[in-house]
């Protein structure tokens, strides 16, 4: 058994900046972070345009005027789409969404750099171990078992098998991300969950490399919304250019989206095919792809971010600010919140941790344009109308909580008369060749960790539904045979888990497979 | 019982790209991994100590980031790590190579000979397959390559010398039986490498890696680095891009399949 003082698990930008503070605060424990990725950077995804907020209070002058991102957004704007050829030009960048002087580039490449200044602070981070299970003493959390490996497809013990491993710790921070395996089974069991359910997006992005270097291109963004979504479907995309040779294009679209034919990579495809988008990738090569959950319940699904024994930082405890799909500076900022809470003295540390983050400045983001995706419930316009409000008052009108929400799993209507539609992208590659480019490797001979419930509830939902899961993950795992029954490539998997939310009967369950596995995102 | 194991860092192969202007790889987000055939070595090693408690000593020659693959060696069971690095030793080609690190294995040991020698059967950067035999010549040990099997007899210090390998040849598989002390590459035909544990994980961290220069050992200056290799490389350039193959759709069944492959050959 491994005894440490402090225990975080994650290594993306909430637990590392709740790691790193702890030793910048003078903190003399040990503090040892575990991520399932093989290498620092490899499970994180994003954008990414990063508020330079977030980095106060954690980051020298120097050291972030050292990250490793080699624009600052210098030139932004904001696009309705109304077709594939049309769209309007927003005359003005609304005021929330302004990114001027942003640093703009590879989350994966920001940890890495983290990673590093964590390690020099006295921080330990040990790559390739998968957190499995939470051990709990009396309802207290007093540690994390590790996974074990080498186990075969049939659950039998390879030659190279390796047990699973115990580490208690005095606390422990979940910076798991979106829809971590153990924190939602800790919000689960402690009902930490708030009233609203906790919904989410699915965010794709490709970066593409041009045939020429453009010069000046670095530091452009641009953010869109309507097209190719429709208005009851909540969705935006981006094109941000991280420095004059590639271009990251990405679409987000809200999983509460109701047409269960709808295919999120078919949807970032068709935006990547609009003539404004083509304008700035025209000739360039797909390099790389990924995908990822963007948690946007916003203020109203917060989850109480503490338990016995347990914080929650980032994206696991909620922390997004919807209207500009932006979580890096809130999981740093919550993770130094974290940090100040435990230099503070571990008694009372959830409540204290608690207090502190309620009073950053992210976290009064997240609680001004808490209606917005409310008002995106009933259509677009109302959503906008909302993040207007949001801005103008400052957040205090609507005070009441605006819309319907209901969990993802929920909101999709039976398929009636399905038209299969195939659509034609030249130089646009399918869901596979995407897989490729995510770089994920999975151990074939493991058992499969995607959890299949009860597969007379996939024949009822391939009647009502015709089995949406594959259409809707990003990776297409899931793919139906002649026979009617369900296959899962799960080595192609990219940990977005979709399929945990969105399946409409509740019978997919993500777990985290052999540690070291999965996508290799640079 | 004395085992060595020499480990070399390389570029993780799965996503290297070359430049086509420049011809160059492309470093920008390539990952940085233990040789996987040396791995393969490695666990023959840690199989060894398991059954008859040799100690384990990883060598690497690199720059200091090497010390990431001796770290992971410790982290799944070896006893103690060397660096070997130095700007002496820049651009050494197999033979400076071979010839440094046969002094740097000495050195570790104390100028002890040691009982057998690991390698991978080749590095995947450089392909050559050339250090491990040429370590051996510089030794003067027996040398095996291709093994994916190596069985000694307990208490070989004392009584028994001997060892039998099995090697992988393209006309199936040689027993091969001599005397130690010798020097093995290993194939990916030997058993799965272990994993590293998370408490090794933690130990390794924590643990003393001894760097080694020209100055440890006294190194014939006309021997290593750039000065020592012979190999003069020229040019490196990718082959040329070979056009894509056609797909033939199975339409109907395999005959009609086959014979418009036929006709396809034909003309
Ligand atoms: C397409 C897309 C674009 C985005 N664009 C932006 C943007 O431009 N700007 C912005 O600010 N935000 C953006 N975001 C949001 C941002 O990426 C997240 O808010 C941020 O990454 C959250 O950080 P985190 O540390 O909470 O979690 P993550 O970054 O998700 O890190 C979690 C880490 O925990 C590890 N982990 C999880 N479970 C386990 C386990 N059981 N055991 C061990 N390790 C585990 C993972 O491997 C991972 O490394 C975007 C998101 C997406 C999907
Ligand atoms: S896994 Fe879920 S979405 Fe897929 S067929 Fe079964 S019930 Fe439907
Ligand atoms: S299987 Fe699930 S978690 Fe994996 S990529 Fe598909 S939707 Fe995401």
């Amino acid at each position: 058994m491994i005894e440490t003082d402090i225990l975080v698990i994650g290594a993306g930008p909430a637990g590392l900046a709740a790691a790193m503070k702890l030793k910048r605060g003078g903190f003399k424990g040990r503090v040892v972070v575990l991520d399932k990725a093989k290498s620092a950077g490899n499970h994180v995804f994003s954008g990414a345009v990063i508020d330079p907020a977030g980095f106060d209070g954690l980051l020298t002058e120097s050291e972030i005027a050292a990250l490793p991102c080699e624009s600052r957004v210098n030139k932004e704007s904001f696009r309705f789409l109304l077709g594939s050829g049309a769209s309007v030009k927003i005359p003005w960048v609304p005021p929330m969404m302004q990114a001027h002087g942003y640093p703009v580039g590879s989350l994966s490449k920001v940890v890495k750099y983290l990673a590093q200044l964590a390690e020099a602070d006295g921080v330990e981070i040990y790559h390739g171990f998968a957190v499995t299970e939470l051990i709990r003493e009396n309802g207290r959390v007093v540690g994390a078992r590790t996974g074990e490996k080498g186990v075969d497809s049939q659950g039998v013990h390879k030659p190279n098998y390796l047990a699973a491993e115990e580490i208690r710790a005095k606390l422990v921070i979940l910076a798991e991300g979106a829809r971590g395996f153990n924190t939602t089974r800790l919000i689960e069991s402690q009902k930490l969950a708030s009233a609203r359910p906790q919904v989410y997006a699915l965010g794709i992005r490709e970066v593409i490399e041009l045939p020429e270097p453009v010069p000046g291109s670095g530091g452009e963004i641009m953010h869109t919304f309507g097209y190719p979504v429709d208005m009851v479907t909540y969705g935006g995309g981006f094109v941000y250019h991280p420095n004059d040779r590639q271009v990251m294009v990405g679409f987000a679209v809200g999983l509460d989206y109701k047409d269960a034919a709808l295919e999120p990579h078919e949807l970032f495809r068709r935006f990547k095919a609009t003539k404004v988008v083509q304008r700035h990738i025209r000739g360039g090569k797909p390099v790389a792809y990924g995908a990822k959950l963007i948690p946007e319940g916003g203020f109203y699904a917060l989850p109480r971010p503490y338990a016995d024994g347990a914080l929650i930082v980032g994206d696991g405890a909620g922390l997004v600010d919807g209207l500009r799909i932006k979580g890096i500076h809130l999981a740093l900022e919550s993770g130094v919140a974290a940090a100040e809470a435990i230099l503070l003295g571990l008694d009372g540390v959830g409540e204290r941790y608690d207090e502190i983050l309620k009073r950053t400045r992210g976290y009064a983001e997240v609680k001004r344009v808490r209606n917005v995706h409310g008002g995106f419930s009933y259509c677009a316009p109302i959503g906008v109308m909302m993040a207007g409000f949001a801005w103008s008052t400052f957040g205090r009108i609507p005070w009441w909580p605006v819309g319907r929400v209901h969990a993802d799993s929920d909101t999709l209507r039976a398929i009636v008369n399905r038209k299969s539609q195939t659509v034609n992208f030249p130089g646009s590659p399918d869901r596979l060749t995407d897989v490729f480019l995510s770089g994920t490797v999975h151990e074939e001979n493991q058992p499969c960790h995607l959890k299949l419930g009860d597969s007379a509830k996939c024949e009822e939902c391939a009647k009502k539904f015709d089995s949406p899961c594959t259409r809707f993950c990003p990776a297409e795992v899931y793919r139906r045979e002649a026979d009617g029954s369900l296959r899962i490539d799960f080595s192609n998997c990219l940990h977005c888990k979709t399929c945990e939310v969105k399946c409409p009967m509740s019978n997919l369950t993500w777990t985290p497979p052999q540690g070291a596995d999965g996508p290799r995102y640079v | 019982m004395n085992i060595v194991v020499c480990l070399k860092q390389v570029p993780d192969a799965t996503n290297v790209r070359i430049d086509p202007k420049t011809n160059t790889l492309i470093r920008d987000g390539v990952e940085s991994i233990v040789n996987p055939f040396d791995e393969y070595a490695l666990e023959q090693a840690l199989l060894l100590k398991d059954r008859l408690g040799a100690k384990v000593t990883v060598i690497s020659m690199g720059p200091p980031q090497a010390k990431v693959v001796l770290r992971e060696a410790l982290a799944r069971g070896a006893d103690r790590a060397f660096l070997v690095s130095s700007r002496a030793f820049g651009g050494a080609d197999t033979l400076a190579t071979a010839y440094t690190l046969s002094l740097a294995i000495r050195k570790s040991l104390d100028s002890a000979t040691p009982d057998l020698v690991l390698f991978g059967k080749q590095a995947i950067d450089g392909d050559t397959a050339q250090v491990g035999p040429g370590v051996s010549e510089f030794l003067g040990l027996n040398l095996v390559t291709y093994v994916r099997e190596i069985e000694l007899k307990s208490g070989v210090e004392v009584e028994e010398r001997k060892f039998r390998a099995i090697t992988v040849m393209d006309d199936g598989e040689h027993v091969v039986e001599g005397e130690l002390p010798a020097v093995m590459t290993v194939v990916k035909e030997a058993d799965e490498p272990r994993f590293a544990s998370l408490v090794g994980s933690m130990n390794a961290s924590r643990a003393e890696i001894t760097v080694l220069d020209e100055k440890a050992f006294a190194a014939d200056p006309r021997q290593i680095g750039l000065d020592g290799s012979p190999t003069k490389v020229v040019r490196i350039f990718p082959p040329p891009v070979k056009g894509g193959g056609r797909r033939l759709d199975w339409n109907g069944g395999a005959s009609e399949t086959l014979s418009e492959l036929l006709k396809e050959l034909k003309s």
